[in-house]
């Protein structure tokens, strides 16, 4: 088995589309959904579903979030491995993660299973089939929620049915020149597709480095595979719409695009002092410089995206303590990006 | 799509609008979205919505607001046979639901949430590998017999025979399920 986590995957920063991610909700049919449970059988719910999931402690690693430090457990959240929602409450709750934590399973999220698999690049099919595996491992042992017309019974009607929302994380740094605010300008008709375009952490959350998550917003009324194909119409759309954009500017004003590209390649290359924000938007440059395919781009033993998550607040506090001031954060990133970059 | 309000024509006329963050949508055929101009129908709608959620755009209150605004200690104190849960807990606290049960406890409430939310009340999706095969057959008897009505009606003695022996095959396959 390939033991890579998808964003160390082999360096391909061409492709607009970063990563394929489907959420499967699920709920055990004998316990009520977590608004309704006790502590008593929430942590039942949670050893009974993590038995599910690995069978004799197979396949997956079982993380007790909970003695993990506050930093340590928003890494987790960085890498998107776990939800925001996932790390408050006061229930006990379970967290299993694949090998090469491209698969993990939360348990007693908003729904008591929250099965996730994420692939690089533009495979959503794949990671269906592979969170639908599992989703067929767990019901092996528990019997889920499930009603013959509404399907899958979640905590909110916005996951009825499949349970799924499938989205794909996507750069799109020339949308976001022209467009500056994608969420509520050019895409606000999006929803008549039953899809959703959000900053980089989904819902809620801000656009960072020009990374967006475009997911669907439907659950009911058609199949997974139905739902699939819609969302990737609609993203391919967005894409060429990107393209066009690039090919406007590369074509009207080349010299303006390399300025962009090697600007931020002379800030990354030389800071002393660098924000999360103003560093995602470097990265983003000099990754719109390598899509363009730009002569002389700097060679990266990284893909761009892991090193946009490495510079993000807990993970720079998990490698260099957990008392750093913003001002000492900063520092630290301008320093790894120098060794990056210079 | 059917006409939400007709439920004969295809829907033709779509409409959005947010409440409590969430987009609700309408879909009528040209006939009803036309009658909707000069009639009452957006505000017969609205009241559905307004019984179920509190927060209704200024654009959908009738001149004058004359319609009642119905508060949420006027919502029916339904509780889940199974969690307690009621519904008016459910509309102010989150719109999360208690357990499975809340489904039927609530479930006129839910379908018409589902059908503006969803757009649709009927799951095309996956079944349960284990446990969904009953379901699936008992379903698939369902949407058969329905058929084998619409048969019958239009005298099809031949398409009604066919669908009376799937039936029958399917009703005996799911005998044999535990």
């Amino acid at each position: 088995m390939n033991n890579t986590p998808w964003y160390q995957e082999p360096v391909t920063d061409e492709g607009e589309i970063l990563s394929s991610r489907v959420r499967l909700a699920r709920n055990i049919k004998k316990y009520p959904f977590r608004l309704k449970l006790t502590q008593q059988d929430a942590a039942a719910m949670v050893e009974e579903a993590a038995e599910s999931v690995t069978p004799g402690g197979k396949y997956f690693r079982r993380v007790d979030i909970g003695n993990f430090s506050e930093t340590e457990q928003k890494v987790f959240m960085e890498k998107h491995i776990v939800s925001p929602e996932f790390l408050g409450g006061n229930l006990p709750k379970g967290l299993l993660i694949s090998d090469d934590q491209n698969i993990s399973v939360m348990l007693n999220e908003e729904d008591h299973v929250r099965i996730q698999s994420v692939k690089p690049g533009d495979d959503l099919n794949r990671a269906f089939e592979t969170a639908s595996q599992i989703d067929d491992l767990i019901e092996e042992r528990v019997e889920f929620a499930f009603d013959t017309e509404y399907g899958y019974l979640t905590a909110c009607l916005t996951n009825t049915g499949t349970g799924l929302r499938a989205s794909y994380m996507v750069h799109l740094p020339c949308l976001s020149r022209v467009g500056a605010n994608i969420s509520s300008h050019s895409f606000s008709n999006f929803g008549k597709f039953g899809v959703a375009i959000r900053g980089i952490y989904g819902e809620g959350t801000a656009p960072m480095g020009s990374i967006y998550q475009i997911s669907n917003q439907n659950t009911l009324g058609k199949s997974e595979s139905d739902i699939i194909a819609g969302l990737k119409s609609v993203t391919q759309n967005v894409i060429s719409q990107e393209r066009c954009e690039r090919q406007k500017l590369l074509s009207a004003n080349r010299r303006h695009l390399e300025d962009i590209v090697y600007r931020a390649y002379g800030i990354l290359a030389n800071c002393r002092l660098i924000s999360a924000s103003e560093a995602m938007n470097l990265l983003s440059d000099i990754r719109l410089g390598c899509i363009s395919a730009l002569s002389d781009m700097p060679r990266l033993q990284k893909q761009i995206y892991q090193i946009m998550m490495e510079i993000q607040p807990a993970h720079l506090q998990r490698t260099h303590g957990e008392n750093l001031n913003e001002m000492q954060r900063d520092m630290i990133r301008a320093d790894y990006l120098r060794g990056i970059f210079a | 799509m059917l006409c939400q309000k007709c439920n004969t024509n295809a829907a033709s006329v779509h409409m959005q609008q947010f409440m409590n963050g969430q987009k609700v949508e309408l879909h009528l055929c040209q006939d009803c979205a036309f009658k909707a101009e000069s009639s009452d129908i957006l505000f017969s709608l609205e009241n559905i919505f307004k019984s179920l959620m509190d927060h209704v755009n200024p654009q959908y209150l009738p001149p004058g607001g004359a319609v009642n605004k119905q508060r949420p200690s006027s919502l029916p104190v339904k509780a889940c046979s199974r969690c307690g849960m009621t519904f008016r807990k459910f509309k102010t606290g989150g719109g999360r639901l208690g357990c499975d049960a809340c489904y039927k406890s609530f479930a006129v409430e839910v379908e018409v949430l589902l059908r503006t939310m969803q757009g649709s009340t009927r799951h095309e999706g996956k079944y349960p590998r284990r446990t969904g095969a009953g379901i699936l057959s008992r379903r698939q008897v369902s949407d058969l017999r329905g058929k084998l009505k619409n048969a019958v009606e239009l005298e099809d003695f031949e398409e009604a025979a066919r669908l009376r022996d799937e039936i029958r095959a399917l009703d005996k396959s799911t005998e044999v399920q535990p």
